[in-house]
C-alpha cells in the first residue's frame, strides 16, 4: 500500500497535465452547465500514457487511482488560484449547480473539503483513498470496487460512513 | 480521534443501520454504554444529511470551477481591438469575437487562458504559434492578421471563420457523398501547403475545421504546428511532453519525444476522413476497443477495420493513411493530394467496370482450381505405369502442387467476395506465387506423360493437352480476365470493381 502510494506520487505530474489539458478540450466543447464525464477523461488519458514509460500503467486500477488523485490536485489548484486572485478577501466558495441545490443556498467550499479529506486519510486511507476515486475521479461504485479490490458492498459502506462524516466536517459542527 | 476510535464509531455505525428504526436507538444505547461522546459522534452520523454534491463527480458539482470561466476579455480594449464576446474556449486559449476600431472589422482574438497570462512558457507558445500561422497563406488556412502585446495580455489576431465546424455537421451523420472529396481535398491542400513550408499540424480533427457558409474550408488552429527543421525546435518542446488529442494521434506522437513529421497530420487525415465518409470512428466508439486497437499501433501494427468506405478508391487511400508505421504512409500531403485528385477526376478508369468482366475473373480462378485439383488424380492413374518408386513420388508431388495452387487461387476468390479494397494488392502479392505452382503442376503432368509415351501414347497425349491447357490459361488466359476485372491496374487509377460501389463513384 506504501508503495503503490510513493509510485502513485512519483507518476503524479504526468497524469495532471494530461488530465488537465484533456479537460479544458472537453470542456472547448460542452456547452456550460453539460456534465463532463471525468471516466472518458481518465479512458483518454490512460490511452495517451500507455506507451509512456511503458509497465508503469499495466495496471489499470492503479491508474485510476492516479488520475482520481489528480484530478483532485487540478480542481483544488483552480480553487486556491480563485482564492488567490481575491486577494484578502473571503475564501471563494463555488456555486453548485441549481438543480443540486434543494432549499435555496448552497455551496461546495472545495478547499475545506480537501483538507477534511486529508484529516480523513489519518484517520482511515482506505477511505480516504475511496472518497478520492469516487468523488474526484468520478468512478461508480463498481469501479472503484474494481480499482480498490474489494466487494461493491464494501464500497458502499465505506461511502456511506465516510460522505456522512465530511458532510458534518463540512458544516463545521466536528469536535474531533 | 485516533484509528482504533474510527474503527470503534464505523463498526456501531454499520451496526446501527442493520437495525431498524425501532430497535436503533436501544442497540446505540447499549453500545456506547459509559461512552456518551461515542454516542454523540455514531449519533451525528447516523443523522446526517449527505448534500447531494458529494453523489456527483467534483468535475459535475463544481462546473464553473472546473470551467475556469474567470478572467474573461469581454468589454476590455487591447490595442485596436474591443473585445466583443468569447467565442471559444480550450487548454491552449481563449478565443473571442474582437473588433478592429480602426478598420471596422470583426476579426478572431486568440488569448492565454487566464491563469496561464503569465506564464512565461505559454506566451512563448502563443507567439510562435502566431508566427506559424502568419507565415501560411493559403484560402484553407485561417489567415492570421497580427500579434498585440499590451502589458499582460498577448493575443492573436486571426480571421474570423464563421461557419460550422466538421464535427457539428458530423453530429447530422456523415459528410454527403457529393461533398465528401472536395471536402477531403480542400483539407489536403491545407495540409499540402503546410508541409510544403515544413510545418506540421500536429491536431488535426473535425473540430479544428470549418465550413463558411459559402461552402469554403478553414483548416484552424495551428496551435500545435511546429516547424520541422529541428534548429527551430528546441524552444518549443521543451517540457510540453506529447501533443495531440488521442483520437486522431498517430501512433508515433504517444512516445514523448519522438520525431514527429508530417506522416502525423496523414494519419489524422486518414482518421477523419474515414469518420467524415462514416459518421464513425475507424478504430470503434468503445474507448476500450480504441484503447486496444490503439496499442496495437503503437507496436507498429495496423488494426483490422471491418468496415469498408463506399468508395473503394477513397477506401484504400485512407487506409494507407492510417498505416501504423509513418514509413507505410504517405511521406506527405502533396502525395495524398494527388491521389484524391486522381480519385475526382472522371475519366475511362473511373468508368464502372463492367460487372460480368469481374465475374469472368472469379469464373476463372474456379475452373484453374478444379482443373488444377484433377492434374494429381491423372498421375495418380497411371502411377503403375511409372513403375516404382517414380509413379508415388510423381504423385506426391503434383498432390502438393495443387493442394496449394488451389489453396491460394480459393483464398483470392473469396477475397474477391469480401475484401474487394485490398483484392489487388493481394493478388499481386499471391500471383508469382501462384505461376510457379501452376508450372511445375503442368510440368508434372508432362513428366508423367514422357515416362508413358512408349507404352501409352494416347493417355501420355492427353496429359500433354491438359498441361498445354493450364499452360496456356495461365500465360493467356488469366492476364486478360485480370484486366478486365482490372485488377492489374496500378492501384490508384483503379476506382471501381463491382455494381455494389459503382454508384459510388464522382
Amino acid at each position: 500500500m506504501t508503495d503503490d502510494r510513493q509510485s502513485v506520487d512519483s507518476l503524479l505530474p504526468v497524469v495532471y497535465q494530461e488530465l488537465r489539458r484533456l479537460a479544458a478540450n472537453y470542456l472547448r466543447h460542452e456547452r456550460p452547465g453539460q456534465t463532463l464525464q471525468p471516466t472518458a477523461l481518465v479512458h483518454e488519458a490512460y490511452m495517451r500514457l500507455l506507451k509512456d514509460k511503458p509497465g508503469r500503467w499495466q495496471n489499470r486500477a492503479h491508474f485510476c487511482a492516479i488520475a482520481a488523485h489528480s484530478m483532485r490536485q487540478i480542481l483544488i489548484e483552480r480553487a486556491r488560484a480563485r482564492h488567490a486572485q481575491k486577494r484578502g478577501g473571503a475564501r471563494q466558495r463555488v456555486t453548485l449547480d441549481e438543480r443540486l441545490m434543494p432549499g435555496g443556498e448552497q455551496s461546495i467550499d472545495l478547499l475545506a473539503l480537501d483538507e477534511a479529506l486529508g484529516r480523513l486519510a489519518e484517520l482511515d486511507p482506505d477511505q480516504a483513498r475511496l472518497v478520492e476515486l469516487r468523488f474526484f475521479g468520478g468512478l461508480t461504485v463498481e469501479e472503484t470496487a474494481e480499482a480498490m479490490n474489494i466487494s461493491p458492498a464494501t464500497v458502499k459502506r465505506h461511502w456511506t460512513v465516510a460522505s456522512a462524516w465530511l458532510a458534518r466536517e463540512l458544516e463545521g459542527n466536528s469536535q474531533a | 480521534m485516533n484509528r482504533e476510535r474510527w474503527q470503534k464509531i464505523n463498526e456501531i455505525f454499520h451496526t446501527a443501520l442493520e437495525h431498524d428504526t425501532t430497535t436503533r436507538e436501544a442497540y446505540l444505547e447499549k453500545a456506547t454504554a459509559g461512552d456518551p461522546d461515542l454516542r454523540r459522534h455514531v449519533h451525528e452520523l447516523l443523522t446526517q444529511k449527505v448534500p447531494a454534491f458529494l453523489e456527483k463527480p467534483a468535475w459535475a458539482a463544481a462546473p464553473d470551477l472546473a470551467m475556469g470561466d474567470s478572467g474573461s476579455l469581454v468589454g476590455k480594449k487591447i490595442g485596436d481591438y474591443r473585445v466583443l464576446k468569447e467565442i471559444g474556449r480550450g487548454g491552449m486559449g481563449v478565443v473571442y469575437a474582437a473588433e478592429d476600431t480602426q478598420l471596422r472589422v470583426i476579426r478572431a482574438l486568440k488569448a492565454l487562458p487566464p491563469e496561464f497570462t503569465k506564464d512565461p512558457k505559454r506566451r512563448q507558445r502563443l507567439i510562435r504559434e502566431a508566427r506559424i500561422a502568419a507565415a501560411l497563406s493559403h484560402p484553407a488556412i485561417a489567415a492570421v492578421f497580427n500579434l498585440v502585446e499590451v502589458g499582460d495580455d498577448l493575443c492573436i489576431i486571426s480571421e474570423l471563420v464563421e461557419g460550422r465546424t466538421l464535427r457539428e455537421e458530423l453530429r447530422g451523420g456523415p459528410i454527403a457523398p457529393t461533398h465528401l472529396l472536395s471536402t477531403l481535398i480542400s483539407i489536403a491542400e491545407a495540409l499540402a501547403a503546410a508541409h510544403a513550408h515544413g510545418i506540421v499540424h500536429r491536431d488535426l480533427k473535425p473540430e479544428n475545421i470549418i465550413r463558411r457558409d459559402d461552402g469554403q474550408i478553414k483548416v484552424l488552429d495551428f496551435g500545435l504546428a511546429r516547424p520541422t527543421d529541428p534548429s527551430q525546435l528546441s524552444l518549443l518542446t521543451e517540457g510540453l511532453g506529447i501533443e495531440g488529442t488521442p483520437a486522431y494521434m498517430a501512433p508515433e506522437q504517444y512516445t514523448p519525444g519522438a520525431d514527429i513529421d508530417a506522416r502525423a497530420d496523414i494519419f489524422a487525415f486518414g482518421v477523419m476522413a474515414w469518420e467524415l465518409a462514416t459518421g464513425e470512428h475507424p478504430l470503434g466508439t468503445d474507448p476500450a476497443s480504441i484503447l486496444v486497437k490503439m496499442n496495437e499501433m503503437i507496436g507498429g501494427k495496423t488494426p483490422g477495420i471491418s468496415l469498408a468506405l463506399p468508395l473503394p478508391g477513397l477506401d484504400r487511400i485512407v487506409r494507407r493513411c492510417m498505416r501504423g508505421k509513418p514509413v507505410e504512409r504517405y511521406p506527405s500531403a502533396k502525395e495524398l493530394l494527388d491521389d484524391l485528385r486522381a480519385l475526382d477526376l472522371p475519366g475511362p478508369h473511373s468508368l464502372p467496370a463492367r460487372h460480368d468482366s469481374f465475374w469472368w475473373w472469379q469464373g476463372h480462378q474456379i475452373i484453374v482450381s478444379t482443373l488444377n485439383a484433377s492434374a494429381p488424380a491423372c498421375v495418380w492413374a497411371v502411377r503403375h505405369w511409372v513403375g516404382r518408386p517414380y509413379g508415388s513420388r510423381l504423385f506426391l508431388v503434383s498432390l502438393t502442387l495443387a493442394t496449394i495452387s488451389v489453396a491460394l487461387r480459393l483464398n483470392l476468390f473469396f477475397a474477391s467476395r469480401v475484401h474487394q479494397e485490398t483484392l489487388i494488392e493481394h493478388r499481386a502479392r499471391l500471383f508469382p506465387a501462384i505461376a510457379v505452382l501452376d508450372t511445375l503442376l503442368a510440368t508434372s503432368l508432362l513428366v508423367a506423360a514422357a515416362i508413358i509415351a512408349d507404352d501409352h501414347d494416347g493417355i501420355a497425349a492427353i496429359f500433354v493437352a491438359i498441361a498445354a491447357v493450364m499452360l496456356a490459361l495461365l500465360s493467356l488466359i488469366e492476364p486478360a480476365t485480370t484486366a478486365a476485372a482490372g485488377l492489374n491496374r496500378p492501384a490508384k487509377t483503379r476506382t471501381v470493381l463491382t455494381e455494389k460501389s459503382g454508384g459510388a463513384s464522382r
